[in-house]
This record gives C-alpha cells, structure tokens and sequence, in this order.
C-alpha cells in the first residue's frame, strides 16, 4: 500500500476529515497534480473495497452550453445601436464549478465543452455542504506558513513568475536561518534595553542575521533618543533629576519674561520673583524636552500639586496686576521723563520735570519729613520760531513722605516730586507710590 | 452534452511517474501613470468653482471645433446660426450656437443650498437610487463663467446628460427666457495615443528582448501565438461575518495561482499576466450603523473595540499568497479603507503587513510588484492605454439618467472627454485647483469600470479611428466571475467559479 493511501486512510476513515488536493500536496510535500491524481485513486480504490464509502467533489472546468455563441463583429455593432440590439456583447464565459459526485452526470450534461476536469477533495460521507471545504483550505495555513511561497510553489505546482519582486530587507529568511536570526536579535547593539514594541517588526520581518543586526542598529536609535517617552518604568529614575536642572535653567527664561513686565522694576522682589520662576518652569519645560516634560508627567502627583501652585500663584499674580495698575502708570511716565525727545505738545503749556535734587531742607514732625528741597526743573517752552525748547533751571520744590529717610537714589527721589504745575496726572504720583508700597509688602508678605 | 470519457483534459486516472512541469507566467509590460495621485500636502481650501472652470476651459475649443463643423451655414426659417461666445450673449429669437456646462435639477439631487438653509448638517447623505423622477419635470441648464439659461426642448430627453459635461447647443431663445434646444453636440473621444506610447514595444529596444520577441513569433507560427491576458475582478469582499462566498475566493485563488484545473488548462492560466482589482475588496458590511442610542454612550461616537480587522487580514492573506505568482494592481473603491472622495487615493500598504513585502520602498521609480493605485487610475498595460474606476463616477451618473445601460453611461464619458462629470457636485472630489484630472486628455484603449452589477462590454469607436474597449466588471461577492482581457485583441472573456 502506498504511503499517500495510508495518509488518505488516516485522514478520512480515521480522522473523518475531508482533505482537498491542496492540502495533500502540502502534507506530502508533491505537485498539486498528483494529488489529484491520488486522490482520484484513492477515491476508486476505496470504493472498491466498500462501496459509497468514500464521497468525492470535482473541478469542471469549461463551457457551458449557450443558445447563441459569442459575437466577434462588435465594431459593427456599437456603431449603431438598433434598439432591439442587446447592450452588452456576449463574450465566452467559462464556467469552473465545484460539482459533488451524485451531480457530477447531470452537471456535464449542461457543458458544452470541458476542458478539464479532476477531483477537488475527498469526503468520508455525503457532502451536504461544499462550503465547509473551505475550513479545510484555511487549514492549509498550518502546512505552509513556515515556507516561502516564492521557492514552495515550485514544488507544489503553482504558475511561477521570474519577475516577483520583493522588498530584500523584509525578506523571510529560509527555515535554517531563522534560529540563527533569533539570537542577533536578543543581543543589541547598545546596552539599551529593547523596547518590546520596538523590536516586533524585526521578529515578523525575519531578515538574514546581518540584516537584522543592522535593522536593529537602526531601530534602536531612534528609541534612545526617545526612550524616556516611550518607556516609563526603566528610565522614570533617570530623568527625575533632570526636573531641577531644568529649574535653574529655566530660571533664565522666567528672568527674561519678568524683564519684559514694568511693574517689577524693583530690585527688592528678587526672591518672590525667583519662587514664582521655580515654580512656573513647568511650564516652561513644553518648549525645552518634550521628552523630560512628558517623564516627569509621570510622577504626576508632584506635578499636579506644582501645578495647582503655580495656578494659585498666577491668579494672585493677577489680582495683583489688578492692584498694581495705577503704579504701572508711574513707571511709564518715568520713562517720558528721561525720554531725551519729550513728545511734541500741541499747546506751548509747558511741562516742568524735575531732577537731581540739589539740596533740601528738611523738618520732621510725627514721624513726617516735610520740607524743601532744590532740584533742577525742566521747562519746555515754545521760542518765537514755533519751536519747542527745553530747557533746565533750578526751582524748590515741597515735599512730604514717610519716615523713610530722604532718597539717594535719584530715580526714587524724582518718583515721588511734585511740581505746582502738576497736572492730574502728577497728582496720582503719591497714590501710585502708596500702591508700590502696597506691593512690595504683598511681595514680602510672601515670602 | 459531455460524458467523461470526452474530456481531454481529465486527471481522473492512477498517478503517472512522470513528473508534472511547472508553469512559467507570462510577463506583464506595465506601466502606471499618476494622474490621479495628491500631493500629500494638499489643502482643502480652495473653492469647487475652479473646477468647472478649469473643465470648461479645456474642452472647450474641441466642442467648439465640432460644433462649428456641424453648424457652420446651418440655415433654419432665413436665419444662419452663428456662435456666441458666452451663455448670457444669447439673444431672444435669434439662432445661434453656445458652449457651456450642463447643470440638471432633479428633485432627489442632494442641494448644498437646501441643507444649509435648513439647517442640516449630517455627514453623509441618505442614499438615492435615482436622482431622476419619471413624473417629473427636471429642469437642464448650460452655464459658463458669465451665467447659465435654461434648455428646454425634446431632443434633451433622448440623449442621457448629466450635470458637470461640456456640450454645445443650438437653438433660440423663446418668449420665456428659455433656450429651445434643436441640436447638440460634444466633443467626443479624444485622441487616442499609439499602443506602446508611454512604455515602448518589448522587442524596439535591446538584443535580448528582441529575442524573446523573434521566439514569440516563431510560437506563433506553430500554436497560434502565447496569449496573453489581464485579470480583471472588483467587489472581492472579504467579510469577517459572511462566508457565503468564502470557497469561491478559495477557488479563485487557486485559480490564480494555476493549482486548480488539469496541465494543459493550467498553462492557459499561465498567460494571466497580471491581476487588477477593481475596488471593494473588502467588505463594508460588517461596519454596523452605529444607533443613535449606541451613539449615545460613546464618547466620540466611536468604539474602537467594534472595529474588526479580519477583511482586512483575509484579504492580505489572499494578497500574500497570489503575489508570489502574479503582480497584482490595487485600486481603491467605494468601501475600501482610503478617502472616499474622488480621486481615492491609495490605501495604505499599512493594511497589508504580509503583502506589503512586494510592494515598493516609497519614492522608488519601478512600479510596485503590488501596485497599490488611485481610483480612478490610469495605466499602460502591454502597451494599451487603460483607464479604470472603482465604479463611483458611473455609479453617481446612473442616478441621472433614465436608463440602466451602464455601458452607455461609460460611452457617455468618453465622448464627454470627462470621466467624473458629477464630481464636484454630487460625487465627492477634492477641490482641484489647477487641473482637472477627470479630463481625458488620452483616449484609453480600455475603459474599465469596477463594483457593478452585472458584466458587460462593448466597444466603441470615434470620429478619427478610435476605438475603446468598455468593460464593467461586476463585484464578485454577487457574480463569482472574473474578466479576462485578452492583451493583444483587446477581447473579452470572462471565468464564472460555482462551488454548489
């Protein structure tokens, strides 16, 4: 007895399987036509020893007879299109149909012609339904998924073609080489470790050794650039110092940004300024690494309670901007006044400013200092020519303040002058100055 | 009537010693053209009306040259009819001829003016068989650039139109404003390239190809000649749920592959050079409607978890295993996972993780052994020019007219030299801005339309020896038949697989 018999007997008497041709080519490792061959065999030989035992379906491959055979002359009959002309030509249809054995004479009477016709699969009883044939072509799989198609359907039969082309780095590896393959991949070139979704596509794409070594090469630098943001549990104890690096460094940026706002001109709120900087880098840290940003995400209670800090301090920030208004003003207008090209007024009033205080005289009274004090005033006058001229005399001035001692710095002396001719906006200064008191003990109040 | 005992090629015997040969396939001379490609950076900004525009202005003169031909002297009552140049030149009572779009007016046409104004806002209309009404009265327009007027008269109801084509029509303006239509004309097919033009003969160039040839010739002598054939197929379907057609996929596979049938069938299957697939290959009905009592749960109206990949996979199995005997070109349709409006774009070979291996590195210049195309697509293949769709664009005109000849609607489009009239106004386009691509610039020598309902082919010819090769490919979910197209006469055959 032949082995493919023993096979055959196994699977369908023993299994009670259906087999196709296909998968006994595959089993046995031959030419799809010889699995039909052997199975037609089988079929008889079976049958032959007891009757009906053995249930075959065939492939009828050919024409089945038509009324009115295929038209060649289609120019002729598109040009013009009689009504009683059908739409569509007829084209020669070939008909390949899967026929069970009881139907197979009744089925071959329809065909006109057939060209071929062999046995599609074995059953061990009456096939009731075709269509389960087709959980055995999926089994199928099971025989062939280890080989590579291009080199195995040579083997079994299939319509080669010497064009294929495949991509070569994903090439299947043959059989032998994929043991070997496995071990390049486990080593990788860096000390890194491998990123399990990372190192996937290598697996399914099972280059040759050389190439896998060199795709992982490739693979891995990209991860460790980023692997910070695509693995947390190894590299989060890493990057969580680099959160205070960051905190110095961003300071700069705080500073530059506080720069940029007038109403801190004061060299006094340094500290407050630096907490605030500290604790809004954060923030900061979307523009710098995204992916130290994103470590740091992780350990997200301490984010979070920064976080809800600096929120806190960013709305007292701004109530206090709020607060801070009017001294925004004084600053501004300090800056006029050193603004070497005042702005041209249109009415000749003149402008007095004041600076340098030259001497004063003082009194202090309840804890008042009151007094005068000479300082050189600006006056801007408009000449017979239209033109406006600026220029500088001495005057005195009255003044009144808190215990603070007389200012030495001329900066802080002129803030908070007055001249007679001050307008309502002069007559602010006092309050604006009252409101940087206000801040600054906002400010130390903070700390 | 057969018996078996007639049937030559019968594998129905004790296995032979000799060894069975192993079919060599036919090579497939192809070349893809990327008319229809996107940039990857495209904007969606632009406004539609750039398209008509852009179609008016290309078309024009050709219909203007085949109008002039036919109307020049054309003398009605005492009146010679002259060309005006714009639509609203059109003077009352006198005869004349005018170029312009044609816009139709139906009463199931979706109107973007209507769902604005009533404050509709879904994504996707309900689907309309027919735009067209029997009972009633539809309204044809022509416009251009400077404005449009109303055509009335019989001759409109015998010739099937659609909104977006380029005609010239004759006539006069009645009492009412209306443009009483006597005849009209359209450009008709455009010229036709030379087989071999894009890709040169095999054989012109090089000692080793001209060998081959030489051989081809010397067969040709003895057999008759190696055939040579393309497959075409649309609306595989690969269903995660149905299976009712699931071993006619497996016999069509087999099929291809050239494992079914006996040897000297099999070497038939060998002059299968290539396989196109004309969209929808995988199935949209598994995609359930999400209820809007589903919606309601979700957050995004989306559960991923309601996605099934199985199509997608089965279909790159069968990819897989076909690719190592045959290249196979893919283009996109209706369901199929790319852009749904015109022209699709390729899916993404992402879908494909086992046959993707044979398609392309990106920006390399050989087309892919998987070719994975725009819809429509255009192509040379053994030198003829093809144009093929998904089956959108015939599908979107079907609604127009009163008919079901849908090679007639493909006929339609050729001599319209448009083959997406309706894009962009009911089939969905993107918003091209300095060219039309649906203009047909070339007169392919096939003209493939995919996703069907039955099969059908005709050919037709033009004014200056064209001819064209039409062909509708039925989905093969519904009809289980392939098409063959034989690529030296062009001549159709197609294959039915029953498993019953």
């Amino acid at each position: 007895m032949d082995e493919y018999k023993k096979f055959l007997a196994d699977r369908l008497l023993s299994d009670e399987q259906p087999i196709t041709y296909r998968l006994l080519s595959r089993a046995l490792g031959i030419h799809v036509n010889t699995a039909k061959e052997m199975l037609y065999d089988y079929h008889t030989y079976q049958n032959g020893i007891k009757a009906e035992s053995i249930h075959a379906t065939y492939v009828v491959y050919g024409t089945k007879t038509q009324n009115n055979t295929a038209e060649d002359g289609d120019v002729e009959m598109s040009s013009s299109m009689p009504e009683h002309e059908p739409l569509s030509e007829t084209v020669p249809t070939t008909t390949l149909a899967l026929i069970r054995q009881e139907n197979l004479e009744a089925a071959l009477a329809e065909y006109q012609e057939v060209v071929s016709i062999h046995v599609y699969s074995l059953a061990p009883g009456p096939q009731r339904d075709v269509s389960l044939l087709y959980d055995v072509a999926k089994s199928l799989a099971e025989y062939t998924s280890k080989e590579d198609p291009l080199t195995a359907g040579e083997k079994y039969g299939t319509i080669r073609n010497l064009n294929v082309r495949r991509r070569d780095r994903q090439a299947r590896p043959k059989p032998g080489f994929s043991t070997t393959s496995q071990p390049a991949k486990a080593q990788p070139p860096q000390a890194q470790p491998i990123v399990p979704v990372k190192s996937e596509p290598a697996a399914t794409k099972k280059p040759s050794p050389f190439e896998v070594a060199a795709a992982a090469a490739k693979l891995k630098k990209q991860p460790s650039s980023q692997t910070p943001s695509s693995s947390e549990t190894p590299t989060s104890s890493a990057t969580k110092p680099t959160p205070a690096l960051k905190r110095g460094g961003s300071g700069g940026i705080m500073q530059s940004f506080a720069k940029a706002k007038p109403p801190k001109p004061k060299p006094e709120p340094k500290k407050e300024e630096d907490t605030e900087m500290a604790l809004s880098d954060d923030g900061e840290a979307d523009d710098e690494d995204i992916a130290k940003e994103k470590a740091e995400y992780k350990d997200s209670d301490a984010v979070r309670k920064s976080r809800k800090q600096r929120e806190e301090e960013l709305r007292r920030v701004m109530e206090d901007d709020d607060e801070e208004e009017k001294s925004e003003e004084e600053p501004a207008d300090e800056e006029m006044e050193e603004a070497p090209e005042p702005e041209p007024e249109p009415e000749e009033e003149p402008k007095e400013k004041e600076e340098e205080p030259a001497e004063t005289t003082v009194t202090t009274t309840n804890g008042r200092r009151r007094g005068r004090r000479k300082v050189m005033k600006k006056e801007r006058v408009m000449d017979e020519q239209g033109y406006l001229v600026t220029i500088q005399k001495p005057g005195w001035e009255s003044f009144s303040e808190d215990e603070a001692p007389p200012p030495k710095k001329p900066a802080i002396g002129s803030s908070n002058s007055s001249t007679p001719a001050s307008s309502a906006g002069k007559a602010k200064k006092p309050t604006g100055k009252g409101a940087q008191g206000n801040i600054m003990s906002f400010f130390a109040k903070k700390s | 009537m057969v018996s078996l005992n007639d049937v030559s090629g019968s594998l129905l015997h004790k296995p032979t010693d000799s060894a069975h040969s192993v079919g060599t396939r036919t090579d497939s001379q192809y070349k893809p053209l990327t008319t229809f490609n996107l940039s990857h950076q495209r904007s969606y900004q632009q406004q539609y009306g750039d398209m008509y525009f852009l179609r008016l202005t290309k078309i024009k003169p050709a219909v203007e040259e085949v109008a002039a031909a036919a109307w020049e002297r054309t003398v009605i009552g005492d009146e010679t009819a002259k060309q005006v140049e714009r639509a609203l030149d059109v003077r009352q009572g006198e005869l004349c001829w005018v170029v312009g779009t044609v816009y139709m007016n139906l009463q199931n046409k979706p109107n973007i003016l209507e769902d604005v104004s009533k404050d509709r806002w879904i994504s996707k209309p309900d689907p309309v068989h027919k735009y067209f009404k029997e009972d009633e009265t539809e309204e044809i327009m022509l416009e251009d650039d400077s404005g449009r007027v109303r055509l009335v008269g019989d001759i409109l109801h015998k010739i099937g139109l659609a909104t977006g084509c380029i005609m010239a029509v004759m006539g006069t303006e009645n009492s009412n404003g209306e443009f009483e239509v006597i005849d009209v004309k359209f450009p008709d097919l455009p010229p036709q390239p030379e087989r071999w033009a894009l890709s040169g003969q095999p054989g012109t160039q090089g000692n080793g190809v001209k060998k081959v040839k030489d051989e081809d010739q010397e067969m040709s002598g003895q057999t008759g000649g190696k055939r040579k054939k393309v497959a075409i197929i649309s609306g595989l379907a690969f269903s995660g749920s149905d299976a009712s057609y699931a071993l006619e996929l497996e016999l069509l596979l087999e099929f291809l592959l050239g494992e079914v049938l006996s040897p000297d069938a099999q070497s038939e299957l060998s002059e299968i050079s290539r396989l196109i697939v004309a969209g929808n290959s995988i199935s949209g009905s598994d995609v359930k409607p999400v209820t809007e009592e589903e919606n309601k749960n979700k957050k995004y109206g989306y559960d991923a978890s309601a996605y099934n990949a199985v199509p997608s996979q089965l279909f790159d199995e069968f990819l897989a295993e076909i690719l190592a005997s045959i290249p196979v070109t893919l283009m996109p349709g209706p369901q199929d996972p790319a852009n749904s409006s015109f022209p699709q774009q390729p899916i993404h070979p992402a879908m494909f993780p086992n046959a993707r291996e044979y398609t392309n590195p990106p920006g390399s210049k050989e087309p892919g052994w998987l070719d994975i195309v725009t819809n429509p697509w255009e192509g040379e293949i053994d030198g003829w020019r093809a144009l093929g769709t998904g089956g959108q664009n015939v599908d979107d005109v079907y609604k127009y007219v009163n008919s079901e000849d849908r090679l007639g609607m493909m006929e339609a489009m050729c001599r319209w030299r448009c083959c997406a009239p309706t894009a962009p106004d009911t089939l969905w386009s993107y918003p091209f801005q300095d060219d039309d691509p649906f203009v047909l610039k070339d007169c392919p020598h096939l003209y493939f339309v995919g996703c069907q309902p039955e099969f059908g082919t005709k050919v037709v010819s033009g004014p200056a020896g064209q001819s064209v090769r039409l062909i509708t490919v039925p989905s093969f979910s519904a009809t289980k038949e392939i098409v063959l197209v034989d690529t030296e006469t062009l001549e159709v055959t197609k294959v039915k697989i029953t498993a019953a």
